[in-house]
């Protein structure tokens, strides 16, 4: 009908910055699904399963949206398959979250009192990678109104630089959690240390794909 | 009985101006209802008036060139066993079966959903007419390749002035380490430029049209009398900014930049509002310029080589795109607001001054040129320089096809129209004009 309103596509940034806090709402839930496990409330972790499973399925949704609109038809301020990049990476996270919330689903594993610090203080420094990933991220628009490039996204670079050494420090955890469990052999049955190990690599690769995510964003803002 | 075929021709007139305001002026606005400035009701409300102005104040330049430029009447009138009641008769026929055709291509095309031009359906239209009339040679077409090129020109001319202007508040102001510091400084640069667009095109030939016979409103006078009232609101613009973000510039960067943005907003209201007067005073003459060369034929029996526009006529237009705007243009006007949800105010300031300033520039020169297009052309420009989150390059193709459809498809109407009109009307005009000539 109008000529204006058919010019303006609809902008994938709105929803990339919906879609960075739905995922980060599923990596919420990892503390929730940790102390239930030790309170050994079984029904507790099958409701927040349902619950992250829910949330993925929406930012799922949300990802679709972003695609949508990043048709060939559009003209965009950054590269249109860096972004897609980013937010199937970005989605990847949710996924993560979702398979530790299946693990602790498929079988009532009782999680040996020795670890509870050490599995705490792994999903805290796990948290300081998504957190810088969040805060990054929901800073698209803001992106976007600066053309992704001066003092603004200079603040955004700053913020995913320290993204890898969060990383690192959650990866140093991750091997002495891993020491720590391998030495309970013997003292806690084999199927249970096959599913604390399992636990491990499942909460390693949320930080690893929020990584991932971090370095596509900050390619987007050096490309500029 | 001359009366009635004038105020039937007026109604024709009208129409084509309810036309114009049904579809057009709601695209005038779209930067100010986009960034969320104004709401529609009050969007509607400023079109009208900015219309209405600039319909009256700068309207009547672009008139006399669609009705002669195209065709140029005394070569009607130079025609072998033509008489001069002859030609005064076809020039009234032709030009008000112009009228009808634009006017009956537009309400069409609108039905349909195509984007089309107001100014390009009244150019193929008389174009049209002088084919049929007089033949192929009598249509001016160094002119009309002038008109033609024009509307290539008028969207790049617009988008790459756009792209500058943006480039310099991104580069300037949003992209500063301190961006509200930086608008305090420069936003009032833009206000300048913006005043001096506007002011430029009122005063340069607008005013001086009203105000007739003043010895010493020279040219460089009006260019120094704009530049100063420009300069006056740079500096008021400064104050009032330096009050509203003082103490801005330690917040966080986001934080800051929406105080930049919002010093924007009534920037981004002034220059569509500016889009709406430029169009105003651009598209009205697509109306009232075939109305006013009927009206004099009818009115002296004589063709004459310039004809002045009534005031009356010009108020008509004025009137008429007013009332297409509140009977129906609402509705494309809230298409328009709630459809764009990706603009700010910072780059629809940059998109309104650009597309300003060509289509006055534009209408100084006589070019009839495409409000809607220009304003395209400026869009997309900003899109160019990173600056929307996504634009469609796909209504480009639109536009263009809508140029390649519009010109022929009225010309031919006003080809049959204008038989008809001849095989039905002839005489009874010609009686007239015989009447008031003698």
């Amino acid at each position: 009908m109008s000529l204006i309103s058919d010019l303006f596509g609809k902008s994938p940034f709105g929803p990339l910055v919906e879609h960075s806090k739905t995922v980060h709402e599923c990596v919420e839930l990892i503390q929730p699904l940790l102390e239930a496990l030790i309170r050994e409330d079984y029904e507790e972790i099958h409701f927040l399963q349902d619950k992250i499973s829910e949330l993925e399925y929406q930012a799922d949704c949300i990802k679709h949206e972003v695609r949508e609109q990043l048709s060939k038809r559009y003209f965009m301020p950054v590269d249109k398959i860096e972004l897609e990049r980013f937010v199937r990476r970005q989605d990847k996270v949710a996924d993560m979250v979702q398979d530790f919330a299946v693990i602790l689903m498929i079988r009532n594993t009782k999680l040996h009192p020795s670890l509870h610090d050490q599995f705490f203080a792994f999903i805290n420094q796990i948290f300081q990678v998504t957190g810088l990933l969040l805060n990054a991220a929901v800073e698209f628009q803001n992106l976007a109104e600066v053309s992704f490039s001066g003092a603004e996204a200079r603040v955004v670079l700053s913020l995913l630089q320290g993204i890898g050494e969060e990383e690192w420090k959650a990866d140093r955890l991750a091997r002495t959690l891993s020491k720590s469990i391998y030495k309970l052999e013997g003292e806690e049955e084999t199927l249970n240390i096959i599913f604390y190990e399992k636990m491990l690599l499942a909460l390693g690769n949320i930080a690893n794909q929020a990584e991932n995510a971090g370095d596509i964003l900050r390619t987007i803002l050096v490309q500029q | 009985m001359d009366i009635i075929i004038i105020t039937a021709v007026a109604l024709l007139g009208l129409y084509m101006a309810w036309n114009i305001g049904a579809n057009d002026v709601a695209n005038s606005m779209a930067d100010a209802v986009g960034s969320k400035a104004i709401s529609i009701k009050q969007a509607v409300i400023l079109a009208g008036i900015c219309e209405f102005s600039g319909a009256v104040l700068v309207g009547s330049h672009v008139t006399d060139t669609v009705r002669k430029g195209i065709v140029d009447p005394s070569l009607l009138a130079s025609m072998p066993n033509i008489t001069a009641p002859d030609a005064a008769t076809m020039l009234v026929i032709g030009m008000t079966a112009a009228l009808l055709s634009a006017a009956f291509w537009l309400h069409f095309s609108s039905w349909t959903g195509m984007p089309v031009s107001t100014t390009h359906s009244i150019v193929g239209a008389v174009a049209g007419f002088g084919i049929v009339a007089a033949g192929w040679e009598s249509v001016n077409w160094g002119k009309m390749s002038q008109i033609v090129a024009s509307w290539f020109i008028s969207p790049v001319a617009g988008g790459l002035m756009a792209y500058v202007l943006f480039r310099f508040i991104s580069k300037y102001i949003l992209e500063r380490d301190k961006p509200a510091r930086a608008a305090i400084k420069f936003a009032p640069v833009v206000v300048f430029m913006m005043a001096a667009v506007l002011t430029l095109g009122t005063i340069y030939k607008g005013l001086k049209h009203v105000i007739k016979d003043i010895p010493w409103f020279t040219d460089d006078l009006a260019l120094v009398l704009s530049l100063t009232i420009a300069l006056a609101c740079a500096i008021v613009s400064h104050i009032i900014i330096r009050k509203k973000l003082a103490g801005k510039e330690e917040l966080p960067i986001s934080k800051q930049l929406n105080y930049v943005e919002q010093i924007f907003t009534p920037i981004v209201i002034i220059s569509s509002c500016a889009v709406a007067f430029a169009h105003g005073a651009n598209d009205v003459a697509n109306s009232v310029g075939p109305l006013a060369a009927v009206v004099h034929v009818i009115s002296t029996g004589t063709i004459e080589m310039k004809v002045g526009v009534p005031f009356w006529i010009l108020m008509l237009g004025g009137t008429g795109i007013v009332i297409g705007l509140a009977t129906y243009g609402y509705r494309v006007m809230h298409t328009v607001g709630t459809d764009i949800t990706e603009i700010t105010p910072s780059r629809g300031v940059a998109a309104d001054i650009a597309a300003t300033a060509v289509v006055l520039i534009c209408t100084r020169m006589k070019l009839p040129v495409s409000t809607t297009h220009t304003l395209v052309g400026a869009i997309l420009g900003i899109g160019l320089a990173r600056g929307l989150g996504g634009v469609n390059r796909a209504v480009t193709k639109k536009i263009f096809g809508s140029w390649i459809i519009t010109v022929p498809a009225a010309a031919i109407l006003a080809m049959i129209l204008y038989q008809a009109g001849n095989f039905f009307l002839f005489d009874i005009i010609k009686s007239i004009i015989l009447a008031n000539g003698a």
